[in-house]
C-alpha cells in the first residue's frame, strides 16, 4: 500500500526493557540477524502483483513461526492458537529489532482482519485451526465482502448461502474488489441466508476455503494497470457446516468487527511494524518533496515553496491525528468507531496531497522524460484510496453519525423484508 | 487538547473552566463590546492569582514555573480562554514573562516578574513591523550603542494590548543579530497609536520608537546574542497561541452540533442531511488534526524536542487554517441568523481569524518550514 520510509538508525526503548524482555529482545535481534531478509528503500508493503514478494513472505511467516516467536503478530496471541501468549511489551519490542528486516505483510488480511474475527467469534475449533494456519504461514486471507451491486451499503449483499441435504453450505454469487484474491487460501465471506428478514437479519458469515471448482478468481486491471483486487464467481461453493463463523444469520454482527478491525488496522498502520512513526515520537518531514523541487530546479520558487511546507503540515497532521485516535482509544477517551476519523482523513490528505504534487510537478507529472522524472506525482495512487475500506462518502456517514452523533438520513422502514428491497444487477467487471 | 491529561492537568482545566464560566463567559466578551470597554481588570488579577503568568515564572519571583507544567500547562489554560474568547492579555503577558524568565538578570527578573506573575504589570512585546513575515521575523525596529546604553528606533506593528501595557518588550535585530529590551511603555520617545482590530476582544497596536534611549539595564540578555532566546519565546507563544485557536474552533464545532441537530428543515433536523453531515466530518477530522498538532507542539516545546520548530510550524498552518475554515462553515450552516450582530459565532470566527494572521501567517510558517527542512 505504501512505501517504504527511507531507513535510517532507530531509536530503541532498550532501556525501558525487564530482564526477560531484554532476555527476548537479544534472541530476537540475534535471530533476525541470519534469518530475515533486509528491507528495501522502495519495495512495498504489499504488492499482489508480485506473486515472487508474495511466495517470500510465506516462507518469511513461516520462519517467525518455525524459531518459535509466534509468526508475525502472533505474540500477543494465547498459546493453543499458536501463539507466545505475551503481552504487547514483547511485540512491541520484537517490531524495534525488525525495523531493518522484512517483515511478512502479504498477511495484512489475515492478521489485521481475519485473526481477531476469529478469535472473537469462532469457535474453539475454529481458532485452533484457523489462527495458527495465520501464523504458521499456511493461509492468506481475503475479505469478501462488496459485489458487483455495491459496496458501501454492505448489507445489501446479493450472494446467497443455502444449507442442503448434506448439512454442506452452497454459495452462490459474485464479491469484488477482493485484494489479493489470486493469492489467497481463505475467505471470510458474507452471505444472506434468509431474504425474507430484514436486510442486516438474514446474514451470515462463512470461513471460505479459495481452493475448490466452485471457486473462480478474476483479477481485475485499474486504471493505473494493476491487478491488486479481484472479482470472485461463486458457484455452488461447498463450506461445511463448522465453518460457518457466529451464528447463522448473525453474520452482521461479525461483520462489524470485520469492519472495525480494518480501521483499527488502518489507523495504527495496515504494515505492522513497518513504519518508523509507530516506534518515533518525533515528527520527520519528508526529504521527497524537497527532491522533487530541486530535480525541478524551483526550489527556490516561492509558489512551490508554499507548496512544499504545506505537503510537509499534511504528512504530519495526518500521522498525528492517527496517533491521537489511538491514543484516545486505549485511554477510553473515544468509541471505537473514532477510528473512522483517522481512515477518513488519511484519504482526505491523500487527496489533497496528490493535488499539491501534480501542481509542483507540473508537466513533468504528466510524461517522463526517463524513469525518475515522474516518480511519484501524477495520477499515483489517486485512484484506490477513496474508494478502498470505505468510499469516501461512507467514511464521512460514519464519523457524522457514530462519532458525532448525527441523526440518520431517512431510507426504507428498518423491519422491511430484504426481498422488498431494491437492489441493482450483478455485472461481470473482469 | 491533549488526549492524555495527567490529574494535576485535568484539575487545572476543570477550575479554569468553572472560573471562566462563572467570571467570563462569552457574555461578558459583548458586555465589553458593546460599552465599548477593554478587559476586566478584576477577572485578569483573579485569572492570574490562578496561576496563569505564574507557570513561567521561578519560585524566588513568585512563580511556580518548578513545580508547573510549564507551557503545556499553559496550553490547558489558553484552550480554555479561547472556548470563552478571552479578552484579557494572556499571550503577550505570558511572551514577556517567559522572556525575562530565560534571559533576564537577577535584578531584572526580580523587578518585573513578580508583577507580571501577580496580574498587577501589564506587558506588551514588540516584536516585527508589517509585511508577509509579521510576526515571526524582527527587524522593525534596531538599537544602536548610544553612551553606555541603547537608542531604539523603528516601529512595531500588531501589538497587542500596548496602549494597556505598563512593560514593552523589545525586540530589535539588524544583520549584526538579535537584541532584546524590556523598557517601561511610557519611555520618551514611544507612541502607541490603536489599530482597528478585527478581533473585538483583543486590541493591536503600531509602537513607534523615535530616538528612545534603553539604558543598559534594560538590555535582556547580552547585546546581539538573542536569537536563541527569541526563537525559544516564540515558540512558546505559537504553542499557546496555537492551543487557544483549538479552543476557539472546539466551542464553536459543539454549538453548531447543537444547532444541527435542534434546527429543523423540511421536517427534519438538518444535521441529517448529507450535505451538512459530511461538510461536519470532515470537519471533526481537522479539529482532530488541530488538537493533535497544538498538543504535540507544546509537548515538543515544553520537552526541547528537536523537532519544536517544526512541530510549532505544523501546529500554527493546521490551527490558524482549519479554525478559519471550520468556523465560517459552522456560520454558513447557522444560516441567516449566523449573520446577526446578536450571535455568538462572529465573535469566535473574529478571533480565529486574527488568530489565523497574528504571529506569522500560515504562509509565513510553510516557508519556515522550507528554511527549516534545510530547503
Amino acid at each position: 500500500m505504501q512505501n517504504n520510509p527511507t531507513i535510517t538508525e532507530i531509536a530503541t526503548t532498550e532501556a525501558q526493557d525487564t530482564e526477560e524482555v531484554n532476555a527476548f529482545r537479544l534472541r530476537a535481534r540475534e535471530w533476525m540477524k541470519g534469518n530475515l531478509p533486509p528491507r528495501l528503500p522502495h519495495e512495498a508493503g504489499n504488492d499482489f502483483d508480485d506473486a515472487e514478494l508474495v511466495a517470500r513472505d510465506r516462507v518469511i511467516q513461516k520462519k517467525i513461526y518455525d524459531a518459535g516467536f509466534g509468526g508475525h503478530q502472533g505474540i500477543t496471541v494465547p498459546v493453543e492458537y499458536g501463539g507466545l501468549g505475551l503481552d504487547q511489551r514483547f511485540e512491541d519490542v520484537f517490531l524495534e529489532e525488525a525495523t531493518p528486516y522484512r517483515l511478512p505483510w502479504s498477511y495484512g488480511n489475515a492478521t489485521n482482519i481475519a485473526m481477531p474475527c476469529i478469535l472473537g467469534h469462532g469457535t474453539e475449533e475454529q481458532k485452533r485451526k484457523y489462527v495458527r494456519k495465520i501464523l504458521d504461514g499456511t493461509h492468506l486471507w481475503a475479505q469478501l465482502l462488496s459485489e458487483p451491486s455495491g459496496g458501501s451499503d454492505l448489507a445489501g449483499v446479493l450472494t446467497r448461502a443455502e444449507r442442503r441435504d448434506d448439512g454442506n453450505w452452497y454459495l452462490n454469487g459474485s464479491k469484488v474488489w477482493t485484494t489479493g484474491g489470486h493469492h489467497c487460501d481463505m475467505g471470510l465471506c458474507l452471505a444472506r441466508t434468509d431474504a425474507s428478514l430484514r436486510k442486516h437479519a438474514g446474514l451470515t458469515i462463512f470461513l471460505v476455503n479459495f481452493h475448490q471448482p466452485g471457486m473462480t478468481v478474476n483479477p481485475i486491471k485499474l486504471v493505473m494497470g494493476g491487478t491488486e483486487f479481484c472479482q470472485e464467481f461463486l458457484d455452488d461453493v461447498v463450506v461445511p457446516d463448522e465453518d460457518v463463523l457466529g451464528e447463522v444469520n448473525g453474520g452482521w454482527k461479525v461483520a462489524q468487527t470485520q469492519l472495525a478491525s480494518e480501521r483499527k488496522g488502518m489507523a495504527r498502520g495496515w504494515h505492522v511494524g513497518m513504519h518508523r512513526g509507530e516506534v518515533s515520537q518525533h515528527i520527520e518531514p519528508a526529504e521527497r518533496y524537497g527532491k522533487i523541487a530541486r530535480k525541478m530546479g524551483t526550489d527556490k520558487d516561492p509558489h512551490t515553496r508554499a507548496m512544499v511546507g504545506e505537503l510537509i503540515v499534511y504528512d504530519a497532521v495526518s500521522d498525528l491525528i492517527g496517533k491521537r485516535i489511538n491514543a484516545g482509544l486505549r485511554a477510553g477517551k473515544f468509541h471505537g468507531e473514532a477510528g473512522a476519523i483517522s481512515s477518513l482523513m488519511s484519504s482526505v490528505f491523500d487527496i489533497d496531497r496528490t493535488r499539491l504534487i501534480s501542481a509542483m510537478a507540473g508537466p513533468e507529472g504528466i510524461a517522463a522524460v526517463d524513469d525518475a522524472s515522474a516518480n511519484g506525482v501524477g495520477m499515483s495512487r489517486v485512484s484506490t484510496h477513496r474508494i478502498g475500506g470505505g468510499t469516501l462518502e461512507t467514511q464521512m456517514n460514519l464519523v457524522a453519525e457514530r462519532h458525532l452523533g448525527l441523526p440518520r438520513e431517512l431510507g426504507p422502514a428498518p423491519d422491511t423484508p430484504f426481498n422488498q428491497l431494491r437492489s441493482n444487477a450483478t455485472a461481470r467487471i473482469a | 487538547m491533549d488526549i492524555e491529561l495527567n490529574e494535576d492537568q485535568t484539575m487545572l482545566q476543570d477550575m479554569t473552566r468553572r472560573f471562566l464560566e462563572d467570571r467570563s463567559p462569552i457574555s461578558a466578551l459583548r458586555k465589553q463590546v458593546n460599552a465599548g470597554e477593554g478587559f476586566d481588570r478584576d477577572v485578569w488579577k483573579e485569572g492570574a492569582e490562578l496561576g496563569w503568568i505564574a507557570l513561567f515564572v521561578p519560585e524566588e519571583n513568585g512563580g511556580i514555573a518548578e513545580s508547573a507544567g510549564g507551557v503545556q500547562d499553559a496550553a490547558i489554560v489558553a484552550e480554555e480562554l479561547g472556548r470563552v474568547v478571552f479578552s484579557g492579555p494572556f499571550l503577550s503577558t505570558c511572551a514577556v514573562a517567559h522572556a525575562i524568565a530565560l534571559s533576564g538578570s537577577p535584578e531584572q527578573r526580580e523587578t518585573h516578574l513578580p508583577g507580571l506573575a501577580a496580574g498587577e504589570t501589564l506587558a506588551a512585546w514588540c516584536l516585527s513591523g508589517r509585511g508577509p513575515m509579521a510576526g515571526i521575523e524582527a527587524g522593525s525596529v534596531v538599537a544602536a550603542q548610544s553612551g553606555n546604553g541603547f537608542e531604539l528606533n523603528g516601529t512595531a506593528a500588531f501589538v497587542q494590548d500596548a496602549a494597556d501595557a505598563d512593560l514593552l518588550l523589545v525586540t530589535a535585530a539588524d544583520g549584526q543579530g538579535v537584541s532584546q529590551f524590556v523598557i517601561p511603555a511610557g519611555s520618551n520617545g514611544v507612541t502607541i497609536e490603536a489599530m482597528d482590530p478585527l478581533d473585538l476582544g483583543r486590541r493591536l497596536h503600531v509602537v513607534k520608537f523615535d530616538g528612545v534611549k534603553a539604558e543598559a539595564d534594560a538590555l535582556l540578555g547580552e547585546a546581539g546574542k538573542a536569537a536563541d532566546a527569541l526563537e525559544k519565546q516564540l515558540q512558546a507563544l505559537i504553542a499557546l497561541q496555537c492551543a487557544e485557536t483549538v479552543g476557539v474552533a472546539d466551542r464553536t464545532f459543539e454549538f453548531t452540533l447543537e444547532w444541527v441537530n435542534d434546527r429543523y428543515a423540511f421536517g427534519r433536523p438538518i444535521g441529517s442531511y448529507q450535505g451538512l453531515k459530511h461538510r461536519l466530518a470532515r470537519h471533526c477530522g481537522h479539529l482532530e488534526g488541530a488538537k493533535a498538532a497544538a498538543a504535540y507542539a507544546a509537548r515538543a516545546v515544553q520537552n526541547n524536542h528537536p523537532d519544536a520548530a517544526i512541530a510549532v510550524s505544523i501546529a500554527k498552518s493546521q490551527c490558524g487554517r482549519m479554525a478559519t475554515e471550520i468556523i465560517r462553515d459552522c456560520l454558513q450552516m447557522h444560516g441567516g441568523i449566523g449573520l446577526t450582530w446578536e450571535h455568538d459565532i462572529h465573535l469566535y470566527l473574529r478571533r480565529a481569524v486574527s488568530n489565523e494572521q497574528l504571529w506569522g501567517s500560515p504562509a509565513a510558517h510553510h516557508e519556515r518550514l522550507c528554511q527549516l527542512t534545510g530547503l
